[in-house]
């Protein structure tokens, strides 16, 4: 049977650190500054990979558990520096890169989704292609879409089964 | 448990071990030990491993053979890899009878050995060697006779050593060969070892899922593989083993087949303060082969070995990584079974464990050589370790009650346990043993001592691993505990300086919870509500605005009421406080123009734009004003504080919205942007505003005056039109950007009954003005000549009679004309007694000049000037254009030697569009007089009117002949007001005749001095028909060119134009000049002299002339001036008197006839 993986929250964040979308899944109330501070503290983390990652050119975008604290944070980031966190709940059995990846890999698939949607657009300077303000306005009250599909990533997670593709990549066969 | 290390062995006769010639050997073959640059090629694995040391025991075969050997797998190395047989024999005798046989037998025993490679290290005398040399070889060695019977494999089995008692025994090309041979022995031996365990291994993983295989027994079986890496320093490897053993743990857990083990946990008495990673505090491998260990101590065990390895390899970060992933991991796995542990067990095993990991680290990493980033980590990873260890400080401080059960404390609860932050009940009698612990759970303020302290140091881990992130949350929680324990002021500090490190990147939930706090703490210390509180209030409702902002604030009702509340305080505090605050762009309210045309208020003056103003919050907020700024064209400002308004164009500027005291400004557009940041905003085109005109309000125009007399100050007229509004009072100022100065305090007002005006040093002001009222002031200010036309900023403050509360400005920009349409030249000629003065007036721009009339007047009447004007009495006016200028001819008599004061030239005109407009004006005013419907076209029919004359110049010609205006190119329109337009273009096109076209004149008055002149000659030639007789008065005879003809030059001098200042000047010298014109005359005679002129006599001299050809010739002219009057001024300077001399036979030609008469020629033409 594979690990279920449980997923309690996400945060996406900007390449310029402004928070997107921060999600929790079937916490507690006051748990979300919890959440939030985790969002928060994470990116300290990622600086210090993305700079290892630098040194070594690395080009994954999976940066790996970043650190626990009583949940497993791990990290991503896109190739547009997007920058996704997730706050799997500590498990004490052995959690797969493969596994994690693929939550991210969905999440990932969740941002580009509703960044494409071409209204996000609507009101905003054309010139100002590579302005942040507009993937920030993704995760926008007013944009539905994108939480809905990243909530939906959520409840999955708690049925979370990988694909065989990824039992194939893990490490022990 | 320190690793096993490499064994070798070794033998020989007995006889030879008792020598002290052995103890030297062994001494130098210890000190050859350890082995360096062990190169390890493993067939199962792609990589040669380097060991770089290799610790090798050294002893003898018989000591060895005693050890006692067990059933349990040890490490390979337990046996001895290599056994080595040492033969001191230089003699092939003695060694065929005796040496070899005890190899032989020696031999026999090794070789059975499975997994142990066998030497023979001959040791040999140099000095034997040395000997042998100078001897035949003939005979094979010693060396070769042991190869030659023991070598059966290809392998070198056989070494010699060359052994000096004397020698230096470092040296080391006499081991190489040894050494070598000792390496390859090894690492042979620990191959097939390995690979023979390994096999093992293997056959026993594969029968995993037979019934009876046992993990426990696996992992003994296979940690004795990591032990003999361990053994042989291949760390690398051991660590690997032990991570396949980890992975196999878990497979089997998921697989549930732990039957083996004892329980999960079997708590011993100090099992929570026992130092983690140490792997011989119990006896662990017991345990596992006994089968009783628990699952706690054997995760302990598995993560205190890994760690010891990665210790020996230098990795500290990765084994306190290791441990925070165990501890929060395993105690989360503990939490299930909590009921059964000690009280607080968990968290005392975590905080002790967690910090026993750093102190550990901290060893193992004393001497090693870490670089920067390196410590970085290291440090962060220590920080997670102690705040760690702060979490349980947190859980077990609300479990007694030190801490309240809220955020932050409650965060480090785990996601999914129970809340209610009571000590659980549990069915143990055991207690914990930490004491740190037991000290804190009694004493509370024990408690704040170490928690602050764990905090402390986690924070300045953080600090120094650049988590910047990470150390400001520990700071929150410190002040979190601050709060707990009513230290509100530092409280209070901290929070409010946090929230300035969320904002920067948006994280404004977590800025908006940081201010919440500040905001509680200042209610809860009852500070006042200040200036300070304003500000973190609405930093706080900005943050709450934002998308995230309200995520962290409890629960949605209670927080709708708590802004409401906010907000009312905000209200009040304002209200009280003692200065004028303002906010740069809250977020929270925004003003905006939906709909940029403005309307005109009906009935009052000023135009209504509509604005909508957005509220966030979910509350009310109550605003006393609301003001908008915009910008004009000119720069000019304009605030919309629903009162007057200048037609126009504006762009937004800003807009204000205020509560009190409290003013919040936004900025909508601003030229140039302030900054690059605020690019992106300033890229969005302008909100603009445009302001209709209201031709009922009041309004400011200006004008040059109708009168304008220059060498007077200029003026400037204001007109000022109440529009629909009595006015009760309004001060206006004039302004000009071009650095001219209005003169306020001299305005006079014109043609006034009664408007009181009060003249300011900087404002005039006008009290009680009816309504459609338009009063006159005249404002002197200084020379604007230099400029062509002149920009006037007004600025009108009133009141109304209606609204006498409202204070209404106005803010206009005008231009008004400074320079004259018409340009004037004076040409003066004296004759005589008389002066003619012509004036040239041209228009200077391109509009045609209507002139009505021309008038020379004298300053004073007494003067005796007597002027006449020559001026056709038919026409009344006359029309000027650039290129066709009008001459006017005065005529001046005067009495001689008068001081004359200046002349006036009075010249009444008008531009022909002025006179044209107000044609059109009156003829719309008489047609609408006789429809009321149609009024309200008025401006609508001039505009059209103006307009088509504007196009088309073809009327103008016409115009200024007969007066008929001819509007072209109007089309047909229907309707009333079509109608009208076509009667307007009849009347026009038909004026009553002989009327003079309505309108205003205008008047320019220009002083013109009156010439001097001290000598006025009139020259004359006169040709004499009789020389002899200068006065007969006969006709001329016919005069012939070249015919001797008779002339009087005849020259008066008047000195009637003298200054009076001269008028005793009685003669003076002068020189005539007879033009010397030699194309047509000859003169002989005097043509030039020197003569005294004085007052009305004539010189009189005659010359001769004769004429070159035939015609109409002009006699020459003379010209005549006066020579200077040596030194009679104080400067000795002298004087040259003006002088003017005209030509009194200028128009006089004479007519010279063809020279008659005959001539005859003989030619003689020969033959005599």
């Amino acid at each position: 049977m594979a690990p279920q993986l449980r997923l309690n929250a996400v945060a996406f964040v900007s390449p310029q650190n402004h928070p997107i979308l921060i999600r929790t899944f079937e916490q507690p109330r006051q748990d979300e500054l919890k959440y939030h501070y985790i969002a928060h503290t994470s990116l300290d983390v990622i600086d210090e990979r993305i700079q290892a990652a630098t040194a070594s050119k690395s080009t994954d975008c999976y940066l790996g558990l970043l650190y626990v604290e009583d949940v497993a944070v791990y990290g991503y980031m896109t190739p547009l520096k997007v920058k996704i966190i997730i706050a799997l709940e500590l498990s004490d059995s052995i959690v797969r890169d493969a596994d994690v990846v693929a939550i991210f890999k969905a999440l990932h698939t969740a941002y580009r989704r509703s960044v494409a949607n071409p209204f996000l657009r609507l009101n905003v300077p054309t010139e100002n292609v590579t302005d942040h303000s507009i993937l920030v306005s993704a995760g926008n009250s007013r944009w539905q879409a994108f939480r809905k599909r990243v909530d939906e990533i959520g409840r999955a997670s708690y049925g979370f089964v990988p694909s065989p593709l990824f039992l194939v990549t893990s490490k022990i066969q | 448990m320190t690793a096993q290390r490499v064994t070798i062995t070794y033998s020989a006769p007995p006889a030879f071990l008792a020598t002290d010639h052995w103890k030297q050997v062994y001494a130098a073959l210890l000190s050859q030990l350890p082995l360096r640059n062990l190169h390890w090629k493993s067939a199962t694995r792609p990589n040669i491993r380097t060991i770089q040391e290799l610790d090798v025991n050294l002893v003898s075969a018989e000591a060895k053979q005693t050890e006692h050997t067990s059933q349990i797998p040890q490490t390979v190395l337990e046996k001895p890899l290599l056994s080595a047989y040492i033969v001191v024999c230089d003699d092939t005798e003695t060694y065929r009878n005796t040496v070899k046989k005890q190899i032989k037998e020696w031999h026999s025993t090794v070789t059975q050995r499975k997994n142990m490679e066998w030497l023979i290290i001959h040791i040999v005398r140099p000095d034997a060697i040395a000997t042998s040399g100078r001897m035949f070889q003939m005979k094979a060695s010693v060396l070769d006779k042991i190869k030659a019977d023991f070598n059966v494999e290809k392998r070198d089995r056989c070494v010699e050593l060359v052994w000096a008692y004397d020698s230096d025994y470092e040296n080391p090309t006499a081991w190489a060969d040894l050494i070598g041979k000792l390496k390859d022995g090894i690492l042979c031996a620990f191959d097939a070892a390995v690979a023979q365990r390994e096999e093992e291994v293997k056959r026993s993983e594969g029968q995993r899922q037979m019934p009876g295989w046992n993990f426990c027994t696996f992992f003994i079986l296979k940690e004795s593989l990591a032990n003999s890496y361990e053994g042989m320093n291949l760390y690398e490897d051991a660590l690997d083993t032990y991570n396949e053993l980890e992975i196999l743990f878990f497979q089997v857990l998921r697989e549930k087949n732990l039957s083996w083990f004892g329980t999960l946990i079997n708590p011993a008495p100090k099992d929570d303060s026992l130092p983690l990673l140490s792997h011989s505090k119990k006896p662990y491998r017991d345990l596992i082969l006994a089968n009783t260990i628990s699952v706690f101590d054997f995760r302990t065990y598995l993560l205190a070995r890994q760690c010891s390895i990665l210790g020996y390899l230098g990795h500290v970060v990765e084994i306190a990584r290791k441990a925070v992933a165990f501890l929060s991991a395993f105690g989360r796995r503990l939490r299930d079974i909590e009921e059964i542990l000690p009280t607080h067990f968990i968290e005392s095993w975590t905080y002790s464990s967690a910090l026993s990991v750093v102190e550990q680290c901290d060893a193992w990493a004393t001497g090693l050589e870490m670089n920067k980033a390196t410590i970085a980590s290291f440090n962060a990873v220590k920080g997670e370790l102690v705040e760690l260890a702060r979490h349980q400080l947190d859980i077990i401080g609300i479990s007694v009650g030190h801490l309240p059960n809220r955020p932050p404390f409650s965060m480090a609860f785990p996601s999914n346990s129970r809340r209610d932050g009571g000590t659980p009940a549990t069915s143990s009698t055991q207690r914990i043993s930490k004491s740190e612990i037991l000290m804190a759970l009694e004493d509370k303020n024990a408690f704040y001592k170490v928690y602050i302290g764990i905090t402390n140091r986690a924070i300045e881990l953080y600090a120094t691993a650049g988590r910047r992130k990470f150390a400001l949350k520990m700071h929150g929680d410190l002040a979190a505990l601050d709060v707990h324990r009513g230290r509100l002021s530092e409280a209070l500090q901290t929070f409010t300086s946090l929230p300035a490190h969320y904002a920067p990147h948006g994280w404004t939930s977590l800025e908006s919870y940081m201010l919440f706090q500040a905001l509680g703490i200042h209610t809860a210390a009852e500070k006042p509500r200040d200036r300070e509180w304003i500000f973190i209030l609405l930093d706080f409702l900005k943050a709450y605005v934002q998308d995230l902002g309200k995520e962290l604030l409890m629960n949605t009702e209670d927080h709708i009421e708590y802004v409401t509340s906010l907000v009312q305080a905000l209200h009040e505090a304002t209200q009280e406080a003692e200065s004028d605050l303002s906010h740069h762009d809250h977020p929270a309210i925004s003003v905006s123009v939906p709909n940029g045309q403005a309307r005109t208020a009906d009935n009052r003056d000023g135009a209504l734009l509509e604005v909508q103003v957005t509220n966030a919050l979910p509350c009310d907020v109550p605003a006393d004003e609301v003001i908008i700024n915009l910008t004009g064209r000119d720069g000019a400002k304009l605030t919309f504080l629903e009162n007057s308004a200048t037609p126009g164009i504006y762009s937004l500027h800003s807009s204000q919205v205020r509560m009190s005291r409290l003013s919040l400004h936004w900025l909508h557009s601003s030229t140039p942007p302030p900054s690059s940041s605020s690019a992106s905003r300033s890229k969005k085109p302008p909100t603009l505003v445009s302001i209709p005109r209201d031709i009922r309000a009041l309004d400011v125009r200006l004008r040059q005056p109708r009168r304008m007399e220059l060498g007077t100050p200029a003026r400037i007229v204001v007109a000022f039109n109440t529009g629909r509004n009595h006015v009760t009072r309004a001060s206006v100022k004039l302004s000009a950007p071009s650095g001219v100065e209005f003169r306020h305090n001299e305005a006079t007002l014109i043609d006034s009954d009664n408007d009181a005006l009060e003249a300011g040093e900087d404002t005039f002001v006008l009290s009680d003005v009816e309504a459609d009222k338009t009063v006159y002031v005249s404002v002197p200010h200084s020379d604007a000549s230099a400029f062509h036309a002149m920009r006037v900023n007004i600025t009108v403050e009133y009141t109304t009679l209606v609204e006498p509360d409202v204070n209404r400005s106005l803010t206009l920009v005008r231009v008004v004309l400074t320079s004259l349409p018409l340009a004037i030249n004076v040409e003066d000629f004296f004759r005589g007694t008389r002066l003619f003065t012509r004036f040239t007036l041209s228009s200077t721009s391109h509009q045609h000049i209507r002139l009505k009339s021309t008038e020379l007047r004298a300053t004073r009447d007494d003067d005796g000037l007597k002027i006449a004007k020559a001026m056709p009495r038919s026409r009344t006016v006359t029309t000027i254009t650039p290129e066709q200028p009008g001459k006017f001819l005065f005529q001046l008599d005067s009495a001689r030697g008068q001081d004359r004061e200046p002349l006036k030239l009075h010249i009444i005109y008008r531009v022909l569009r002025e006179e044209v407009e107000s044609v059109i004006e009156s003829a719309v005013d008489s047609s609408l007089s006789e429809s009321v419907s149609l009024q309200q076209y008025r401006a609508e029919l001039i505009d059209t009117l103006v307009q088509a004359l504007e196009k088309d110049a073809s009327w103008v010609n016409r115009y200024e002949a007969t007066g008929e205006l001819i509007v072209p190119g109007i089309p047909v329109q229907d309707g009333e007001v079509g109608e009208a337009l076509a009667h307007l273009i009849e009347t026009l096109a038909n004026p009553s005749s002989n009327q003079e076209p309505s309108g205003e004149w205008r008047e320019i008055i220009i002083p013109v001095d009156v010439p001097q002149m001290h000598i006025v000659a009139a020259a004359r030639l006169r040709v004499l028909s009789n020389p002899f007789n200068p006065d007969a008065v006969e006709s001329l005879p016919p005069l012939f060119a070249g015919q001797p003809i008779s002339a009087l030059l005849t020259i008066k001098a008047s000195f009637h134009w003298a200054p009076a200042e001269d008028v005793e000047k009685r003669s003076y010298r002068m020189r005539y000049d007879i033009e010397e014109r030699t194309k047509d005359w000859l003169v002989s005679g005097q043509k030039t002299g020197e003569f005294i002129a004085e007052d009305d006599r004539t010189f009189t001299t005659s010359v001769t002339l004769i004429a070159l050809h035939h015609g109409h010739l002009i006699l020459p002219k003379v010209s005549v001036a006066a020579l200077p009057i040596p030194g009679e001024g104080r400067m000795k300077a002298p004087l040259i008197p003006s002088c003017e001399t005209y030509q009194a036979h200028g128009a006089e030609a004479i007519l010279v006839l063809p020279r008659g008469g005959r001539s005859t020629f003989v030619v003689n033409m020969g033959g005599e």
